[in-house]
């Protein structure tokens, strides 16, 4: 975050945030992003063939990740997956697909619209191996060592404190468990116009 | 936030092996593009395997990845 930001400033980002996640639970991802969504951003970003092939279009439709974490490592069947900032929640059914019945995926989102709509589209795949709930990135709400995996897609860019998410990541992670995260990157200097431009938070 | 601040940051609360592997070529902004992170938590007794770890992430490309080789 930059250190220049006001309290306003840091209000007004939150409301936007907000907002847009407001907007993606209540109509869906069109419009929303600047990238691919839905089927056509999951198959760009080469998600396991056989979650394509088996998952309702409705379920693909919610997709609005900004890359492919199961593309770092393979989650293995029975890993405890902590999927942070869940949104719609289709990650989090990918990961209770793949590591099947005797597995556990949690889905955590911050916007509680978001969550519903996770819970919506849980009904639509009946697995028993995924639960979805509110809560925070900076503060998660679960013991040590819970997780074997952690996995997020476009999230920790959007976090105020994302050293402290990624304590708590750490903290609740199983030695040896791996963290397979996407997220949007700088990858160019902002124009000095454009620096610190509330509207960057949440493009 | 850079790729090389967020690497940092990883390692700062105790990651290893952490690394940028890859831009995901999905871009929200002209400056913006998405990255595939990883890292691992120490199992204790493990040594830190620093080596694995990545201080500067690879260059971004240097195009816009969604134009395929031969579109417009």
């Amino acid at each position: 975050m930059s250190p220049e930001m006001t309290e306003t400033e840091i209000q007004k980002v939150r409301q936007g945030i907000k907002a847009k996640y407001d907007r993606v639970a209540a109509a869906g991802t069109g419009g929303c992003f600047q990238y691919p969504t839905g089927k056509a951003g999951m198959e760009l970003q080469g998600y396991p063939p056989e979650v394509l092939k088996v998952f309702p279009p409705e379920v693909m439709a919610a997709f609005c990740g900004v890359g492919n974490p199961f593309s770092l490592e393979p989650l293995t069947p029975g890993d405890a997956v902590l999927d942070i900032g869940c949104g719609a929640g289709v990650d989090s059914l990918v990961a209770a697909h793949l590591v099947g019945a005797g597995g556990r995926v949690v889905g955590l989102d911050v916007t509680p619209a978001m969550v519903e709509s996770a819970r919506a589209l849980l009904s639509r795949l009946g697995l028993g191996n995924v639960t979805f709930q509110v809560g925070e990135a900076e503060a998660l709400p679960f013991p040590d060592a819970s997780f074997d995996a952690v996995i997020s897609n476009g999230v920790f860019n959007l976090t105020f404190d994302k050293e402290k998410a990624l304590e708590e990541t750490h903290r609740v992670m199983k030695p040896g468990g791996r963290l397979m995260l996407a997220d949007m990157v700088l990858v160019a200097a902002l124009p000095p116009d454009q620096a610190g431009k509330v509207e960057n938070w949440f493009q | 936030m850079p790729g090389k601040d967020f690497l940092a940051l990883m390692l700062k609360v105790g990651f290893h092996r952490v690394a940028l592997r890859s831009y995901t070529g999905f871009k929200s902004s002209p400056y913006t593009e998405g990255a595939l992170f990883y890292g691992e938590k120490l199992i204790p007794g493990q040594a830190r395997d620093d080596v694995a770890s990545q201080a500067e992430p690879p260059a971004a490309p240097l195009t816009d990845p969604a134009c395929k080789p031969g579109g417009t």
